[in-house]
């Protein structure tokens, strides 16, 4: 490949869009071309901007497991280079795709498998119950963000982070979605209010979140005909009324 | 949709503190933090970072139990790899988006190889996952400008740029898909990426 042609992959190569041959001859070309080197940074960072629009809860579980993998992991000291050799990153990949099916076939012919095996049969019917859950719920979100009265209203979040409440008279209900961008503190959670009248207010407690959950979309019944909807940070119990308000959505 | 739930404050409700609360939550602090080996600062890194990386995985893959796992190993690595970030070469979060992004299309590749991806993706395809319904409400603000930035492109980039990015296609698919010679394509994905630089007002100092 001549020169030309390498600078011209700054694009794809920014965007993950090269085979492992190229990203390796590129990774070495930025080594020694200052300018490409600073154009795919730049790149970079804008291609990472794609991924704003591309927001979904995780599974609860993904938490659990992430933080116990974590406990397990050593970590790597500060490096020269955050880049693995180039060629042996290609390596290492054409390594993993060509090993991943022959190490799957390993596990299974072991006495390991079968340990393997049970355990993901439990993971399924764990998950079997979570679907069904997540039917209904989703049947019910359809249903109140399909309706034809549907408001939707939105408020920043001390801290930032925003509250976003889709409201259908309708249905009674609304389906609720907060992202702080600060999560509260593991002994601390957010807990969701409805207050209906705000000339003599009396907030009705709508749900609190896990201890230092920074995210949820949820269901909300009974939501219309309120005229606020307010975030409080609290003990991770709950409390009986809000003590530290960090977002309230008018409904009215 | 407005923001007036910032415009009148009930007054009842106003145990609100001038100071956001709890310790710094800076994206860039935190993986700092994270390679000294912080594990709390792991944990509020995963909660701010989480539902974006798994959404783009998820995005990119179409299937909610492999995205679930590659975001594992995506968050995983990132514990593990901490003490490598290079804030003269980008922003924390391009760095974790970075190796999430590559994760997922390193999957999508290998699966190519082992030709079921077709399958997989019409099983994923028929179900409508439940968050996915209330992203749409929940992140249409912040989509504005992405979405808004890409409608400023040349069809030709905007394609380029997008079934790279959001399906994991090689720029030889995508000169495929689109019937554009190689070339084109890789210059299209080159002025398309500075012309939304522009546009976002992306910056590396360094
Ligand atoms: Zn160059």
């Amino acid at each position: 490949m001549t020169t030309t042609d390498i600078h011209a992959l700054v694009g794809a190569y920014a965007l993950d869009a090269v085979d492992d041959l190229e990203r390796a001859a590129f990774e070495r070309h930025i080594l020694a071309c200052d300018g490409c080197r600073g154009e795919v940074d730049e790149l970079r960072e804008t291609a990472s901007r794609l991924a704003d629009s591309t927001w979904s809860v995780p599974p609860p579980q993904l938490r659990t497991d992430v933080l116990a993998a974590i406990g397990r992991t050593r970590q790597l000291p500060p490096g020269e280079s955050a880049r693995p050799e180039p060629d042996a990153r290609a390596a290492v990949s054409r390594w993993r795709r060509y090993t991943a099916g022959a190490a799957a076939a390993c596990i299974l012919a072991t006495g390991a498998g079968a340990a393997t095996w049970a355990v993901q049969e439990q993971r399924v019917r764990a998950k079997n119950t979570a679907v069904a859950a997540a039917e209904l719920r989703e049947a019910r979100t359809q249903a109140i963000l399909a309706a034809p009265d549907l408001v939707v209203r939105t408020a920043p979040m001390i801290g930032g982070g925003r509250v976003t409440v889709a409201s259908s008279a309708q249905q009674a209900a609304s389906v609720v979605s907060l992202r702080a961008e600060r999560a509260p503190a593991t002994d601390r959670a957010f807990q969701l209010w409805t207050i209906r009248d705000v000339a003599a207010p009396a907030p009705v407690d709508a749900g609190l979140l896990a201890p230092g959950e920074a995210s949820a979309a949820q269901i909300v019944e009974g939501v219309p005909g309120n005229e606020v909807f307010a975030v409080s940070e609290e003990p991770a119990g709950g409390s009986p009324q809000p003590t530290q308000v960090v977002a309230q959505v008018l409904l009215t | 949709m407005t923001e007036r739930g910032a415009a009148r404050r009930p007054d009842h409700l106003s145990a609100v503190p001038d100071a956001p609360p709890g310790p710094a939550t800076d994206i860039g602090d935190l993986v700092r933090a994270v390679a000294r080996g912080d594990e709390p600062a792991f944990a509020r890194l995963y909660d701010l970072v989480s539902p974006r990386v798994y959404g783009l995985i998820r995005r990119v893959l179409r299937d909610p139990a492999q995205a679930e796992e590659v975001a594992q190993e995506v968050l995983v690595e990132v514990w593990r790899t901490a003490a490598r970030f290079d804030a003269a070469r980008g922003s924390a979060t391009s760095w974790i988006f970075t190796i999430a992004h590559r994760r997922a299309v390193d999957r999508v590749r290998s699966e190519q190889a082992s030709s079921d991806r077709t399958m997989k993706v019409g099983v994923a395809s028929v179900e409508t996952p439940y968050d996915e319904v209330v992203d749409e409400v929940a992140g249409r603000l912040e989509r504005r400008q992405v979405r808004h930035c890409l409608d400023d492109l040349t069809e030709l980039q905007r394609q380029a740029v997008t079934l790279a990015y959001y399906q994991g296609h090689s720029y030889r698919e995508v000169a495929e898909l689109l019937k554009t010679p190689l070339p084109t394509v890789k210059t299209r994905m080159r002025d398309g990426l500075i012309r939304l630089r522009d546009c976002l007002g992306v910056e590396v100092t360094s």
